[in-house]
């Protein structure tokens, strides 16, 4: 049965249904998995072939790759979430009881996105440091790293403003604190307290605004500058590696191999 | 050259083959199960609206051949020869409230014309059914309840409260 | 083209093997794109295979966590009843530590603000990009000034008694001297190594160290009225 199977995907696959969807199709050419890359909406964002160095665990260990991916676990849980929770005061610490006790799978979601947040601040923190340390900030990358920096700014911003949400002691004395910190900016600080909570006090209007920024703004913002930063990567000539591109020339150096290096680049500034 | 080994069906597979088969099918009853957890989760277990079940009070309250529409509830108790009865009064065209015509007799909807007799069965009009009837009841305290969610058959003798 | 190339361009007449994308810049202005010679691999399926492994290693790893592990609830938000403490996020502690020894505009605006606008010149930076150790040219001269801004911060940190912050300065001023002292002819490795660190990294790494300390230090060893408390004797 299982032949059969694999014989009617394969006749489903030649049909002109699947053609007009699917437009090249799969194999393992180097054409097909090109056009695999070259002809996705989403994925054309990537080079179709890519230098092997980038392949490198130790280089990066993929905290990029990991801070993406519990991004998208956040907006993955977020979304279900909001179908049960009305940004209202105090029906909104209403709606997270009932989200850990009554929805079915609700305590697991709350969990999920909970854990993911605090990952995702630290995993960003790590692929800051990471990619200061193995100097992947040089030229030609250096407007990346100004993203990268936007980037974690807008990671801090959507965990604060989530935190609020549940309309708890932890929540809104934790943004009290937070948005008086903001009033301390000379001049402009209570003028920017005052619009950033739509009022004088953490309230309604505060909560608003926070689920707004917490659901929709930050959210776009965010893809808008990774898209970015993914296609800096790209036209910075893909991700940084030592071997292939030393940032300096180090004419004695007693712990690197003493193996040919690629023709020698000297810093070009 | 891998050894020719034997599926489940005795044809032959190779490692390739099998791990691809095993990935597919953990992903697959992954999805399976995601997708069975996700209608549950989409299907809430508490709602927060009124009780289907109304308190209409006291049978002397309705005289005999007396039709009252509950405007808040949308029923007709109505007392007739064979006892008392209810009546959903929403029209089954598309979800107006009708209205008891005194001078004619008859149950009438507003918005597209449609005509009821006493018995919910349709005179004329668009509607495509006759108005349901609902269950009634009487509770220990003597009163009449009204549970909107549950159909009985129209004119059946058990539909009827004789009190 | 009168300066020295500073590349080596091949061109290879097999363009099926290695596809290859040439630019040459001689006012040096724009990005730099350097002819190259290396492995390419297909990103489909070896860089997203990859990826998609590692993304769902990590979906497995939160999802046990998330399966037993609780989110905090507390009650009902209460403007008239602050709780004791009333802490922020742990990755805002660090802040909240630094909240008790200076004012809100030094250490809640001042303080991130100077530190972001830091993060984003880095890269504008040439002494960050020569990436030499830091004492290996004019050693005198540096040791000086280390000695000099050392001093300062550590006086200004005892001075208001932040005592949180002092330590780890001075344990990186300990390592710094460490390297001061050695060079890549050194015995040991680890002292090599420090002696061959350029500036950037010793700044990054204090403020690594810093951020890390105050953060701990705030999520563990402060309890109410934001006291000193130790870890074991909280409720």
């Amino acid at each position: 049965m299982a032949k059969t199977v694999d014989q009617y995907f394969a006749g489903l696959q030649q049909t002109r249904v699947w053609r007009s969807i699917f437009r090249s199709g799969t194999g393992s050419s180097t054409l097909k998995r090109a056009l695999a890359i070259q002809q996705n909406v989403f994925l054309h964002l990537f080079s179709t072939k890519v230098r092997t160095r980038v392949l490198s665990f130790s280089a990066t260990w993929y905290l990029g790759t990991l801070t993406l991916g519990t991004f998208m676990i956040l907006v993955a849980t977020g979304i279900p979430l909001m179908l049960y929770y009305h940004p209202s005061v105090p029906q909104a610490y209403a709606d997270t009881k009932d989200l850990q006790f009554v929805v079915s799978s609700g305590m697991f979601l709350r969990n999920l996105h909970r854990w993911s947040a605090h990952a995702m601040v630290f995993l960003v923190f790590a692929h800051m440091f990471k990619v200061f340390y193995r100097g992947a900030y040089r030229p030609p990358r250096e407007f990346n790293w100004v993203i990268g920096v936007v980037l974690l700014l807008i990671t801090l911003l959507l965990s604060y403003t989530g935190y609020l949400l549940p309309w708890d002691q932890l929540a809104y004395w934790a943004i009290t604190v937070g948005s008086n910190i903001a009033s301390a900016v000379p001049l402009i600080g209570n003028k920017i307290h005052f619009l950033l909570l739509g009022g004088n006090a953490v309230n309604a209007n505060a909560l608003l605004r926070f689920y707004v920024l917490h659901c929709m703004i930050l959210p776009l913002a965010a893809m808008f500058f990774v898209a970015i930063h993914f296609w800096r990567i790209r036209k910075d000539g893909g991700l940084y590696n030592h071997d292939s591109e030393p940032a300096v020339v180090r004419t004695k150096s007693p712990t690197s191999p003493e193996s040919k290096s690629p023709s020698p680049i000297t810093e070009a500034r | 050259m891998a050894e020719e080994k034997k599926g489940p069906l005795g044809d032959d597979l190779s490692r390739r083959q099998f791990f691809t088969k095993l990935g597919l099918g953990s992903l697959s009853i992954a999805a399976i199960g995601t997708a069975a957890f996700s209608y549950q989760y989409l299907e809430p277990n508490v709602l927060y609206e009124p009780s289907p079940v109304v308190n209409a009070g006291k049978p002397d309250r309705y005289p005999l051949d007396s039709v009252t529409l509950d405007v808040n509830n949308g029923i007709y108790i109505i007392h007739s020869q064979e006892g008392y009865f209810s009546l959903s009064a929403v029209c089954t065209h598309l979800g107006c409230l009708t209205a008891w015509k005194q001078e004619l007799g008859i149950i009438a909807c507003p918005c597209h014309g449609s005509k009821f007799e006493q018995s919910g069965k349709k005179i004329e009009g668009p509607a495509p059914k006759p108005l349901p009837w609902k269950r009634l009841w009487l509770n220990d305290d003597g009163d009449l309840l009204v549970d909107r969610s549950t159909d009985v058959p129209a004119l059946a003798r058990d539909s009827f409260v004789r009190v | 083209m009168a300066d020295s190339k500073d590349f080596v361009a091949g061109v290879d007449s097999n363009a099926k093997r290695s596809p290859r994308r040439i630019v040459f810049i001689t006012r040096r202005t724009s990005a730099q794109v350097k002819a190259e010679t290396e492995d390419q691999i297909q990103t489909f399926p070896e860089v997203l295979f990859r990826s998609a492994v590692a993304v769902m290693t990590l979906a497995v790893v939160l999802i046990w966590i998330a399966l037993f592990f609780d989110a905090p609830l507390e009650g009902l938000a209460d403007p008239s009843h602050t709780p004791n403490p009333a802490k922020a996020p742990w990755y805002f502690l660090g802040l909240q530590e630094m909240l008790h020894y200076f004012p809100p505009v030094v250490a809640g605006v001042l303080v991130p603000g100077l530190v972001v606008m830091a993060l984003i010149v880095i890269p504008y930076f040439k002494v960050n990009i020569e990436a030499e150790g830091l004492f290996l040219k004019d050693r005198q001269k540096r040791l000086r000034i280390f000695y000099v801004v050392a001093s300062v911060l550590s006086l200004f940190l005892l001075f208001f008694h932040v005592y949180a912050a002092l330590v780890p300065t001075l344990i990186v001023a300990a390592l710094m001297i460490i390297a001061a002292q050695n060079s890549s002819q050194s015995v040991f490795a680890f002292a090599r190594y420090l002696a061959a660190r350029p500036l950037s990294y010793w700044v990054m790494t204090w403020f690594l160290f810093e951020l890390v300390v105050l953060t701990a230090i705030g999520t563990f060893f402060r309890g109410p009225g934001w006291a000193w408390i130790w870890p074991w004797q909280a409720s």
